[in-house]
């Protein structure tokens, strides 16, 4: 045994990085993972077909920074991180009571707490791959004869960061929503395509009870266009206060994940 | 000897069912069969041995430690669950190392565990198949073999038997008469008497949430072996075979069918008809097509001694 006089916090930790692992292994070979691969890489394809269309009609013309951005907003930031987030958030602790597992995590010497912070860090880097390497694709394919502008790449790592924060966010929202509902995806669903939708329009302090309005508070306003009213912000935070916000959401539920997780009495029914 | 499991007035209901009634017990090195008709609270209470569920009243010392939300305890804790549940994207190794990389070994250590615990329960040639890929009796081994990797002192295994072909029952029960004698602890459940009696001397009997019974399995024997059997025989000549039985004291009953293929006998000593129904046939050339028995299970034995 190597690790048994270890410290309260080193062995938590160990905790922590040995569940990561594990769950990092098993989500990569879930079928789950790879359909929501080819899903986040939609976007890539979209990238493509426009770069064919300008490339073979010539009259055809759009700024390629500007499609990227829409791109971002209009499929990433407004639905694939909600998705990806609400399925793999809910799973955290749903997919161990709905498939019966977890009598083999809550027989292992590990504290629960542990396990349910290292299957949202591996499920939440999953996601964060996913839809960064998706982002970073379809930023290649629209700027391809701009490669070279490195002043592009300040957009691409802000708009990478945006929706990094995005899916830690709303991760830990929906892992917490996750522990205590049954029917958490479909209150996800409501939460991410009613709520998150509606409030962040509301006049006041009432938009700032969504995670989106911190999310578009780090982006720029957009110039008028087709695709500007999506970006639309009434009162934006200050960037500083949106990350602050963000990140503090993201630790409020993931530590009221671990609270539920590990006092609640789960009956797996036979 | 000091008991290594104790449990004090342990309650358990969900809404207005109720899983275990006020169960006091000391459980001691060795093997423990618990044994009750489904539906007995046996699973629960294993369960609630296991830290898995919360007791409504009572508490569950193991080694004199708590056990709900002890993780430290299940270094020395191997749970075998009745649910045919896994990860089935993953291979048998695969999840054994994985649930082992849990546990403070290193690398290597969870690595020699693992094949180990494949070797014992025979799945070596199958640890790289997907557990999706298994048959019902490679997952119930694979399921043994996740509560024993670690080398626990105290093994719970919820019906382990359930699923496996008459050898691999037999092999899995040597083997777990194998870690009786190095001084293990292991509670075993199961429905079905000839399992448990072919593991265990030492038994608790469970029904309805209640300890029924604890102690030696000779005295449910004796109480099976006294409760009237019903046992049905099809065929050819089903009167000249009630003939033959009237005679026999402990044939307390014959009926037939409305059919008149088959005879219905209610005895009090299922061993001596059984041993006397072959000659029978022989001696007077009956052609027998079926042998059946209605209530030849633990709920007709149990409801026969609650009095029901």
């Amino acid at each position: 045994m190597t690790s048994k006089n270890k410290k309260p916090l080193a062995f938590y930790l160990d905790s922590v990085g040995k569940a990561f692992s594990f769950f990092f292994f098993l989500g990569k070979k879930v079928n789950r993972t790879k359909i929501f691969i080819l899903i986040s890489f939609l976007p890539v394809v979209i990238a493509a077909i426009i770069k064919c269309i300008q490339y073979f009609q010539k009259n055809y013309w759009l700024e390629d920074l500007s499609v990227f951005s829409n791109i971002i907003v209009f499929f990433y930031l407004q639905f694939l991180i909600l998705i990806l987030a609400l399925f793999f958030g809910t799973s955290v602790c749903s997919e161990e009571t709905e498939g019966k597992t977890l009598t083999y995590l809550n027989t292992r010497p590990v504290p629960k707490s542990a396990i349910m912070v290292g299957k949202y860090s591996a499920y939440t880097l999953l996601i964060i791959l996913m839809v960064n390497i998706g982002v970073i694709l379809a930023f290649m394919i629209l700027n391809i004869s701009h490669l070279l502008d490195f002043s592009r790449y300040k957009i691409l790592f802000r708009d990478m960061g945006v929706l990094t924060l995005g899916l830690i966010c709303y991760t830990a929202f929906f892992t917490f929503i996750g522990t205590f509902l049954k029917k958490s995806i479909l209150f996800g669903l409501i939460f991410s395509f009613g709520w998150e939708n509606v409030i962040q329009y509301f006049p006041g302090s009432t938009q700032r009870f969504t995670i989106v309005h911190y999310l578009k508070s780090l982006l720029p306003q957009p110039a008028r266009g087709r695709f500007s009213f999506l970006l639309f912000r009434l009162e934006p935070s200050s960037p500083g206060a949106a990350i602050m916000m963000l990140l503090l959401i993201a630790v409020v539920f993931l530590g009221l994940a671990c609270l539920v997780f590990s006092q609640k009495e789960y009956i797996l029914e036979d | 000897m000091k008991p290594v499991i104790e449990v004090k007035n342990l309650s358990k209901w969900y809404g207005n069912v109720l899983g275990l009634s006020d169960v006091t017990l000391q459980i001691e090195p060795g093997i423990i069969g618990l044994l009750g008709p489904n539906g007995a609270g046996k699973s629960t209470f294993l369960k609630l041995i296991a830290g898995l569920i919360k007791p409504k009243i009572g508490t569950v010392h193991i080694k004199g430690q708590k056990v709900r939300n002890n993780y430290s305890l299940f270094n020395e804790i191997g749970f075998c669950p009745e649910q045919d549940s896994f990860y089935e994207e993953l291979t048998g190794m695969e999840f054994l190392l994985k649930l082992l990389s849990l546990f403070p070994f290193s690398p290597s250590e969870a690595r020699a565990r693992a094949e180990q615990a494949l070797e014992i329960v025979e799945l070596t040639k199958e640890k790289d198949r997907v557990i999706k890929a298994y048959s019902r009796g490679m997952r119930q081994r694979l399921k043994f073999a996740q509560a024993i990797a670690h080398d626990p002192e105290i093994l719970v295994l919820d019906e382990p038997l359930s699923g496996l072909d008459p050898l691999g029952r037999r092999k899995l029960i040597r083997l777990i008469k194998e870690y009786r004698k190095i001084g293990k602890t292991i509670i075993v459940s199961s429905h079905i008497l000839p399992e448990i009696e072919a593991m265990t001397q030492t038994i608790i009997l469970i029904h309805q949430g209640k300890v029924f019974a604890q102690g030696d399995i000779h005295y449910i024997r004796d109480l099976i072996d006294t409760h009237p059997h019903i046992i049905a025989i099809k065929c050819d000549k089903p009167r000249l075979l009630a003939e033959k039985f009237i005679f026999k004291n402990y044939v307390l009953n014959v009926k037939f069918s409305p059919s008149h293929d088959s005879l219905l006998v209610e005895t009090n000593n299922r061993d001596k008809f059984f041993s006397l129904l072959p000659s029978l046939f022989v001696e007077n050339k009956i052609e027998v097509k079926e042998i059946t028995s209605p209530d030849d299970n633990l709920q007709a034995v149990f409801d026969y001694l609650v009095g029901k």
